[in-house]
Parts: structure tokens; sequence; C-alpha cells
């Protein structure tokens, strides 16, 4: 792996004018929204920067941290999800010292047991992909309903079958679906730093080596599964066999089974086998990763 | 491309999608959008163009409110103070969305209110009415004077409009204004002066009618904006003095809470240490029971035994008093003339009977039974019962005085204890 001084290269092209003034600026106390607004977008990549540093720092001191371009691009990452609640949260702090308050949001997240979903093996390319996918899907339901299809090669309409869901529900599936296809996945891509070359080398893995391939796609897919759940309070205990027969009896409990059961394989199998017991047309879902939406 | 190229472009791309914040998202105004609290998922709010209201509780510390798009953008949101209440209004392109956030000493609240953009004709409305922040919420009270003024004023405009519709209708149909289709030139000619005179006075006097109706028009919607922003401080102050009230009454329902959980808990402590002691004392009576009844049956016992030792005291005094006197002194005589008989003549003598001497003895641990049973034949004793640990031991009257025998008793190695009653 090739040893990026990141801090100084990302800082050294985009340098402000006056660095200085702008640090200044953003330690000073803005009182209404709109001067917080325009300090803010001004020093942006110094903030960007400033959150980048302190992820890296938090890595290091907990020892995950390796001198490469997958773990600066995973700080980059989540410097900008720290960013982007202090540009919308910040406002309603006003007045406050931007510099400070960044400073804080980001303090408040590292104190947290597990800030971030951390391994390893999830900065490979295929890990990346599978982490950018599932932690997507945590705040869009469109990249939710999307992990059906990326994860296990069903359409909408296997979805909705397998789901056991109503005719409300259908055309928001179909929906979610549409809006994957025309915007949500370039864009999740593109979050995550994943190139075309990259993608391509996925695809060529698959294929050479398919099984291969989807067993540790399996294997990564449940460690992403298992963190990103925890975002899902309502949504996250397993339900016995049971429970699930009952849920897909009773006919309740859409937004659960949308929910869990995209984030937890076990359970979708069993909820497969309350639904079809084996005599269905679809075929029980098993991991094969879909690379294209 | 290098790794440090990808890494600049990576960065450029974070950069500039924060840049769009709300822009990038790409759902329509039905779609619903996901309320979160403290980052985690805890409903929808499904407006479709209609009012909806969402309302959470939560046992934790909210920190912060989050409103994402379905397709995951982050559209706006709200940091919670460390205690009371916050709220905002945030834009959502056409629509907007109230946020109300409320922290308690333990757990806190969330309300969120979806208001769907006013639809085109109310606008009109609106504007007309000089009302042109549509976000500030009226109250119904407030508004129906103003409107009522409005209203009245657009009346009189409209019969102004149509006093000037009709008159020139009338003076179009007039057999007067018929040569309309002459040329310019001949105008003059055409129309009477004192028709044109009269028709300007009444093109003045319209406009001069109009330039009032604008102003006081104008008026209303001055008075109105000043009225609109006096409610909303008024509001505001409500709101205020509301959650002021709220909150001491929260902290007088803390308070009267913690005084009643005091004085439970006081009276829980003096309630269970009345229960203990009552308990310790039946247990108290119960064992002073037991005992009182162990101590009854043995007095029993030893009334019985003393029935028994009479019983047997009378009959050998019976037996003593039946035997005739010659051979009590035979052995007398016995003695005298044959000194020399042996011992055992004089053992096969009737003698007196005396009842047995019973005492209880415990042995040190490890005693075997063959030295029990030894010890006893040595005593020329035998045993009976053995009860609690005590053993009985029947032997002949010691010939000793009590104390010493006890002494020689107690002794005894193998003995551990010994005693005369039981």
């Amino acid at each position: 792996m090739i040893g990026i001084g990141a801090q100084h290269m990302l800082s050294g092209d985009h340098a402000m004018p006056d660095r200085t003034t702008t640090l200044g600026r953003l330690e000073e106390v803005v009182s209404t929204v709109e001067d917080f607004d325009r300090v803010v977008l001004q020093a942006l990549p110094i903030l960007l920067d400033r959150a980048a540093g302190y992820t890296k720092r938090f890595l290091r001191e907990t020892g995950q941290w390796s001198d490469d371009v997958a773990h600066e691009k995973f700080v980059l990452r989540w410097g900008a999800e720290y960013l982007e609640q202090f540009l919308v949260s910040g406002r309603s702090e006003v007045p406050c010292r931007p510099l400070f308050l960044l400073d804080s949001i980001v303090a408040k997240q590292h104190s947290r047991p597990e800030p971030f979903c951390y391994h390893s093996d999830l900065l490979t390319p295929l890990g990346r992909f599978l982490d950018g996918l599932v932690g997507r899907a945590a705040i869009s339901r469109d990249a939710l309903i999307a992990l059906y299809h990326h994860c296990y090669g069903l359409g909408p309409g296997q979805i909705i079958t397998v789901l056991g869901l109503n005719g409300s529900e259908s055309p928001r599936i179909y929906k979610n679906f549409q809006r994957w296809r025309d915007s949500g996945w370039k864009r999740t891509i593109e979050d995550m730093g994943i190139t075309e070359t990259e993608l391509h080398g996925l695809n060529e893995q698959q294929h050479r080596q398919r099984q291969r391939f989807n067993g540790e796609a399996e294997r990564i897919l449940r460690f992403a599964q298992a963190h990103y759940r925890k975002s899902e309070p309502d949504h996250y205990p397993c339900l016995s066999r049971h429970q699930w027969e009952d849920m897909f009896q009773q006919g309740y409990g859409i937004e659960y089974r949308i929910w869990h059961l995209a984030l937890c394989l076990d359970c979708l199998h069993t909820a497969w086998d309350v639904g079809f017991g084996g005599a269905s047309a679809i075929e029980k879902p098993r991991v094969t990763l879909q690379m294209q939406p | 491309m290098g790794p440090e190229q990808d890494l600049v472009e990576y960065r450029e791309r974070l950069l500039n999608s924060m840049k769009a914040g709300v822009r990038r998202s790409t759902c329509g105004a039905s779609d619903a959008i996901q309320v979160f609290v403290n980052q985690r998922r805890v409903g929808l709010l499904a407006g479709a163009g209609a009012e909806a209201a969402l309302q959470v509780q939560t046992d934790a510390r909210i920190e912060n409110v989050q409103l994402r798009s379905e397709d995951g953008v982050l559209l706006g949101g709200l940091s919670a103070p460390e205690y009371g209440f916050r709220t905002t209004r945030i834009s959502l392109l056409r629509d907007t969305m109230e946020l109300r956030v409320q922290n308690y000493a333990q757990g806190g609240s969330v309300s969120a209110v979806f208001i769907p953009a006013p639809s085109l004709w109310h606008r009109a409305r609106r504007a007309l009415a000089g009302v042109a922040d549509a976000a500030v919420p009226r109250p119904a009270t407030g508004v129906a004077p103003g409107m009522r003024i409005v209203a009245f004023t657009q009346v009189l405009l409209a019969v102004a409009l149509v006093g000037l519709v009709t008159d020139r209708t009338t003076g179009w149909m007039t057999p007067v204004r018929s040569p309309l289709p002459v040329t310019q030139t001949e105008a003059p000619w055409a129309a009477p002066l004192a028709e044109v005179t009269k028709l300007e006075q009444q093109l003045v006097d319209l406009s001069r009618m109009q330039a009032k109706a604008v102003d006081t028009i104008q008026a209303q919607q001055q008075g109105m904006a000043q009225l609109q922003r006096t409610m909303v401080k008024l509001l505001s102050t409500q709101e205020t003095v509301a959650s002021s009230v709220l909150t001491v009454k929260q902290e007088m329902e803390q308070r009267r809470k913690g005084a009643t959980r005091d004085a439970d808990h006081l009276t829980r402590v003096i309630m269970s240490k009345a229960h203990s002691a009552q308990e310790q004392l039946e247990a108290e009576i119960h064992s002073l029971t037991v005992a009182n009844d162990q101590l009854a049956r043995e007095r029993a016992q030893l009334e019985q035994s003393n029935q028994e030792l009479k019983k047997r005291l009378k009959s050998t005094g019976m037996e003593v008093s039946k035997a005739p006197v010659p051979d009590r002194e035979k052995p007398l005589v016995a003695q005298q003339s044959e000194p020399a008989s042996p011992p055992q003549m004089a053992e096969a003598r009737p003698v007196p009977q005396q009842p047995p001497f019973l005492f209880w003895v415990t042995f040190s641990d490890g005693t075997s039974q063959d030295s029990i049973d030894r010890w006893v034949h040595d005593m020329h004793g035998r045993k009976g019962a053995l009860s609690e640990g005590w053993q009985a031991v029947e032997i002949g009257p010691p010939t000793e005085p009590m104390d010493r025998f006890l002494d020689q008793i107690k002794q005894t190695k193998i003995v551990k204890a010994v005693r005369v009653s039981r």
C-alpha cells in the first residue's frame, strides 16, 4: 500500500487564500443563521480536513490506522458525515463558535462505544462496496430496498412476494427501485469513493471465482449488517420462527419486515421458510452479489 | 489514475455534494420524510400534500433530530438543548417542517409537524391580503376582522369596476356613440365635447376611487402585518410562559413525588423494622412454648419416675416388714459363731434392695462403643436410654458422697460430662 500524507496533500492543493483569516473567523462568535451559513460555506475544506483529522487521530489512538488510500478515504468519508451533521444541526446552535461546535460534535461521536463501522476487511473494494450499501440502507429506504437486489438478486416483485406486502406498499417498492437505479446507486458508489476500475475488478473476481467471492461477500455482509442494524432500535431484535409465523399470518409489522429482513440474513431465511416452506418458485435467498442496480 | 489523484477527486466530490445539500434529493413532494432521533430512525411523516404530525417519546436524552428523504439525503435537523425545549421550522423546497424537541430530567420528546405548501389560490388570497410571510401561523380569531375589511374593500372595488364597465357599455350602446368606426382625424367632430368631458370626469373619479381603495388596502395590509407581528410575539410569549409553567409543574411534581417517595421509604423502613421485631417476638414465644412443653413433659416423666420409686420403696418396705425377725438375727449369730465363713455366704444373705442410681453421661468425641460398654461394665451398671446425646447409666447406689462420686465419673477419660437429672 502507498503511504500518503493526506492532510498535507489535501490542504496543499485546495488551500484557502488566507487560511489563518478563515480559521480566525471560524473561532469567532456567529450570531445569526445567515452568518453561520456564510462563514461555514467559505471554510468547508478546512472543516472537512479538521473532521477527517480527528477521525484519523481516533483510529491511530485505537491502533486501527494504516497509511494507505483506503484508510485516507475512510477518514474523509466519516469526516464528511460529521461535517454534514454539523452543517444541519449547527444552525440551531446559533449563536456559537463554529470551529468549537464542530470539535464538540466530533468528540461526542468519538466518545461512543462504536462511533463507526470499522473492520480491516471493510476497507477492501468489496468491503467498501458492502459497507457503503448497508450503511446507506440505515438512512435511505431506497438503499434498503435495493439491498434485497444487490445481496440476494431479488427484483421488486419478488421482494413484495417474499415480504408478503400488500397492495398499498407495492408501488412504493417499485418507486424505491426506480429512484435507486436513477440516482441512488451512483451517489452511493461515489460517496464511498469506489472507482470504475475497482467495480470492474470486483466483477472480474466474481466471474472467475463465483462461489468463493459470494462466500467472502456473505462473511463481510453479516458483519456490516450486525453493525448497521443497531441504528434501527425498533427493528433490531431477531424474532423467533413462531413470531415470524404469527406476523406473516396476521399481516402486521410491514415496516418491521422490510427493515429487519433487509439487514438480517438469518431472519430472511426463517421468513422465507415461514412464507413458502420451500414450495415456492422463488428460490431461498442466498448471497449472490449484484454490482449493478 | 494515481492514488493521490483518486483521493483528491474523492475529497472534491464530498465537498461538492455537501455544497449541493438538500438539492441532491430526488424525492418528490408526495414522498415520505424519515425522522431520526439520535441518528436512529423513529418514524415516517407521510404528508402527501396534507398536514401530518409525528410524536416521539424517548427514555434517553435527545441529542439531535434529523430529517432525511427516502433517498437518504439529510434535509434538516435540530440540535436538542440540554434541558428545556427548542423549536425550528425547516423549509423543504416547497413545504415546511416544524420540529420541536424537549428534554426532561429523564428522556425527551420530539414533535414533527409537516406543513404542506399552500395552494395557488390560497397564496393569491394571502398576497391580496398582504400576508407575505406564509410561513408564520396565525390564529383564525386574529385574521377574521382583517379579512372582513379586505373583503369589503374588494367588494367596493368590484362595484366601482362594474360601474365603469356598465358606463362604457351603455356609452357604446347609445345612438350618440354609434359612429365609432370613424377615423382618428374625424373624432373631434364625431363626439360632442360635453360627453368627452363627462367621460373624463368619470375616469378621474374612478381613478381617484381606485387610488383611495389601494390606499385603504395598503393601510389594511400594514395594519394586518403589524397585527400579525404582535400575534406572533404574543404566541411566542404565551409559549414561553406555558413552557415555564410546565417546567415548574414538572419540577413541583418531581419534588412532590420525591417527598412522597421519602415518606414511603421511611414508612416502609419503620414497617419493616416493626415487622421483623414482631417476627422475632413470635419466634421467641414459639421457642418458649416449645421449651415449656418440653419442661411439662419432663416434669410428667419425673413425676412418673417418682411414683415408680415410691411404689418400689413401698414394696421393698412391705417385703422387709414381712421378713421374720430370727432370720434377721441369724446372720448375726452365724457371724458370731462362724467368723471365718466366706464372704460369699454373707453376700448371699438377703439384703434390703435399694433403688438403682440413675445418671446421664456424654462421652468424648470418638469414644468407641466398646470403651463405653467396658466402662459401664466396670461401673457394674447397665446402659439405659440414649436421649439427645446423653446416655442413661444405671448403677447401684454409690457409697461415697454424691459430689465426690460425680467428680470421679468426670475424671474418667472417656466421659465428657455427667449429670444426675435429665
